[in-house]
């Protein structure tokens, strides 16, 4: 493309560096916010004041901040749950369907404790708490085995396998909330019983505990790349299956353990929602939304490259995105959903943008080429 | 210059210069090429031999400098271009249709096709010319069940049915056993009598320039370092032009006592991917300090062989002992352990990760290694020290350690593998098509680092295509043909041309088997 006395041309990156990927991203989130202002625009709305709300919600406000912080937390734990098998070459889609399984499983533990009959049943925090963690970490791991098991044995498609599995889960929940359900309300509504309040999960300045484990697990999975063995036949295995089978690394048990950990932290993000986070606990009758939701681990994922640390700023955009477009929706009297249109502009531009990741743009002076020509 | 004015030149290339991001492939090359003339063009990898030959075919556009055919100038905008003009490619990789028989490939996008073929003309047509070279093909075989030899022969049929007056052989005769090169060099020879013009790119065959070629030009860096007439060159002159520096051409042999046994083999079978059986009982014993050569053209078992001893292909019978241990169900890693050190053939999809840097790539045989591996923590500081250390001893050509795998030529990376291989002291080791496509002076290295592995006592199993490799280093040589041993020859009794009959499978008493 000649401009002037420049042409532009394309050319192929050899290399990335972090830095530059940071700044692609911001890059994108720039252009979707200049390319949704004319939706704002077509409605009506000056995109400045509708930014503003956004932000100011999603960032700033008392009531927005914790909502946002919440979606955060539940979207690092799917995201991480892409992120490991990722970096072993596979695809993760059924985060949805492990973090159901992690949800159930929760449930399952207050359950055997008899909370179905009783809202005011004083339970002890301190072990049916550690217990429900536990529960639903495993409930996922269990989803995310079966994946894994056949992926490393058969060498079966795990795209196909995970994405049937979240269906499988959904009418699960559904079997188990739903009328007649072991899970139900007693007072039916399509819903699961409610926590009592003797388990709600602790508070760390108004955050869920949860958080501060989302974060943990992000330097260990760092850590896990970086330094470990486990790590690096991980990442060996993701780049060239045959040079790590060359090598003697297990080729069984790496995509099996990718999906029974990833799976695993999926399952904590269905703890996390459904019993963590004030005002939920319980599986509620809308908990097909989260299930979308948790896809935007994918692209969480995606665009930080599988860098789990990378993942949380990414993470906290998306959270605080989709809570600030729905307050100013809601604000505005605007006719159509905001979040998800805009987290839906958000990943496309993004995805668009990863074409940066591989190539660049260089000018080239036409004058000097005219000079040798 | 007076031959030059008797003959006009068919081809001509003035001042062709491609330049790629950070090299400059082709640095103003000037050649010509004569009616009738096999024109030798020589270099290592790397000189820009790949890079000519892809313009001449029309496949890249030079940035600058011009082409000239009988005199007038031409622009290859495509290969279409190309072969319109008279030039005919015959390609390192075969691109024929395996399915399909002899003839079919030969008319494949030929325009006379069309859209509905007429076979018979087209066979008249193809017999003719087979008649006026000399070549003798089946028609009506299907392309898998031809040699690699006569697939190559089909392929120059190809072209010269498309009209061909200018052939360009990509290294015409690395896939060939001895026998197959005599043939292809008697037809090579015949054609260029009937005035076509050859230009064979070779690399290091240099017996082969000498014996054939009229005219060389050698390349090194991009540039044209010589250009002279064969018979005023010797293998001597022509490396030193190559390389840029002297160099030997005998790697040292060196006599050690053989001590006990590392690898002992048992009538050991092995399925190919396909199905069929591609290793077909197979015994065989390596002792430390003796290097084995197997010999064969690729396809005759040598992977699936390979494969079962590394532990990467299950055997359908047979046992491996390895240092007194049988491994024959072991998994790769117990193999690794107990002393196999493994060379793959496939350096870049195998032997490395491309996207890992060189401490990465030299973590591939250490990371299970006790000294790097702390309860599951692996030590990168070692490991950066050892690759350092590594890059030195084997004079690795890289910036530095943190440079990414495929960021390094072919010779460079092999050099890594080997270094990380040997650096582990295995008991065996497995050397697959070590100097495959690396140049001479890579070559010789390589060579010289297995004669000193087997020196300091490791038992050796060199898989190459190359007779004179396998000659010159091995102590026993083995012919493979179609998964079975032709024999097992010492060296001190292993002759170039019995060898080369049993590769085509042939015992030692010449029986076809």
């Amino acid at each position: 493309m000649k401009i002037g006395k420049n042409e532009f041309k394309l050319e192929k990156r050899t290399s990335l560096s972090g830095w530059q990927a940071t700044s692609i991203a911001v890059l994108a989130v720039l252009m979707t916010l200049f390319l949704f202002g004319f939706i704002f625009l077509q409605a009506g709305i000056s995109p400045g004041m509708a930014y503003r709300e956004i932000f100011s919600y999603a960032f700033a406000n008392k009531h927005g901040l914790p909502l946002t912080l919440n979606r955060f937390i539940f979207l690092l734990f799917t995201t991480y749950a892409f992120i490991l098998p990722a970096r072993a070459g596979l695809w993760n889609i059924g985060m949805t369907g492990q973090m159901y399984a992690g949800a159930l499983s929760a449930f399952a533990v207050l359950y055997a404790f008899g909370a179905q009959q009783s809202k005011s049943l004083e339970l002890s925090a301190g072990l049916v708490i550690p217990l429900m963690v536990l529960a639903s970490m495993l409930g996922g791991l269990v989803i995310g085995a079966i994946a894994g098991y056949f992926k490393g044995k058969f060498d079966t498609n795990e795209i196909v396998l995970t994405m049937m599995l979240n269906f499988i889960l959904f009418w699960l929940v559904s079997f188990m909330i739903k009328e007649g359900g072991l899970f139900m309300n007693p007072g039916g509504r399509g819903e699961s019983f409610e926590l009592p309040p003797s388990v709600y999960a602790p508070l760390i300045g108004g955050v869920p505990f949860t958080g501060l484990v989302a974060v943990l697990i992000g330097f260990a999975l760092e850590f896990l790349f970086d330094r470990t063995q486990l790590g690096y036949q991980i990442k060996a295995f993701g780049k060239s299956p045959r040079a790590a089978r060359y090598a003697g690394i297990d080729t069984f048990k790496i995509p099996f353990m990718v999906f029974l950990l990833g799976g695993a932290i999926a399952g904590l993000a269905g703890y996390h929602y459904f019993a963590a986070v004030p005002g939920v606990y319980k599986i509620a009758r809308n908990y097909g939304q989260f299930g979308d939701l948790a896809f935007y681990g994918i692209i969480c994922g995606l665009i930080s490259q599988s860098n789990p640390l990378a993942s949380m700023p990414v993470a906290l955009l998306f959270g605080g995105l989709s809570i600030g477009g729905r307050f100013v929706q809601g604000k505005l009297h605007m006719a159509f959903g905001v979040d998800y249109a805009l987290l839906g502009v958000l990943m496309i531009t993004l995805v668009a943008f990863q074409f940066f990741y591989r190539y660049r743009i260089v000018r080239v002076s036409l004058d000097e080429e005219d000079g040798h020509a | 210059m007076t031959q030059e004015e008797k003959s006009q030149p068919v081809l001509s290339a003035r001042g062709i210069t491609k330049r790629f991001p950070g090299v400059v492939a082709n640095d103003g090359i000037d050649f010509d090429i004569r009616p009738g003339e096999i024109h030798a063009i020589l270099g290592e990898n790397g000189a820009g031999k790949t890079t000519l030959m892809n313009i001449l075919f029309g496949l890249y556009q030079p940035d600058e400098g011009e082409i000239y055919i009988h005199g007038e100038k031409v622009e290859f905008k495509s290969p279409l271009d190309a072969i319109e003009h008279g030039i005919g490619m015959v390609h390192q990789h075969r691109k024929l249709v395996e399915a399909h028989t002899v003839l079919e490939n030969i008319v494949l996008g030929h325009p006379h096709a069309g859209t509905i073929l007429n076979l018979r003309r087209a066979e008249q047509e193809v017999r003719k010319l087979c008649e006026e070279y000399g070549f003798k093909v089946d028609f009506r075989a299907k392309v898998w069940q031809l040699s690699e030899g006569e697939k190559q022969m089909v392929e120059i049929l190809k072209a010269l049915y498309r009209g061909a007056k200018i052939l360009i052989l990509d290294e015409p005769t690395s896939a060939l056993t001895p026998v197959e090169t005599r043939l292809l060099l008697d037809s090579v020879q015949a054609m260029a009598k009937k005035d076509l013009a050859i230009v064979p790119f070779i690399t290091h065959k240099l017996p082969i320039v000498l014996e054939i070629s009229d005219r060389v030009t050698v390349l090194r860096k991009g540039k044209v370092v010589a250009r002279l007439e064969t018979r005023h060159a010797t293998e001597k002159s022509l490396a030193r032009e190559m390389v840029g520096r002297d160099v030997l051409f005998r790697v040292e042999r060196q006599e050690v006592e053989p001590g006990k046994p590392v690898l002992e083999v048992e009538d050991l079978v092995v399925q190919s991917d396909k199905g069929f059986l591609a290793v077909e009982g197979v015994s065989f014993t390596i002792r430390e300090g003796e290097i084995f050569g197997l010999a064969g053209v690729s396809g005759n078992g040598q992977q699936e062989l390979v494969e079962a001893l590394a532990g990467l292909r299950k055997p359908v019978s047979g046992r491996i002992v390895l240092d007194g241990v049988d491994v024959t169900h072991l998994p790769p890693l117990e193999r690794w352990k107990t002393g196999l050190g493994y060379i793959p053939a496939d350096r870049i999809h195998m032997g490395s990760i491309g996207d890992f840097t060189l401490v990465e790539n030299v973590l591939l045989n250490y990371y299970f290694d006790q000294e790097y591996n702390r309860g599951g923590i692996l030590d990168y500081r070692k490991a950066r020290q050892m690759t350092e250390q590594l890059i030195e001893e084997f004079n690795v050509a890289t910036p530095g350690p943190d440079v990414l795998g495929r960021n390094l030529s072919g010779g460079n990376l092999q050099k890594v593998i080997l270094a990380r291989v040997l650096s582990r002291r295995p008991r065996l080791v497995i050397a697959d098509l070590p100097s495959q496509g690396l140049d001479v002076g890579a070559t010789e290295f390589v060579r010289n680092k297995l004669v000193e592995a087997k020196v300091n006592g490791a038992a050796v199993l060199l898989i190459s295509e190359d007779l004179d490799e396998i000659l010159d280093i091995s102590d026993w040589v083995a012919p493979i043909y179609e998964g079975r041993f032709m024999g097992i020859v010492p060296a001190a009794e292993a002759e170039r041309e019995k060898i080369g009959v049993m590769m085509a499978g042939y015992n030692a008493e010449g029986v076809a088997q």
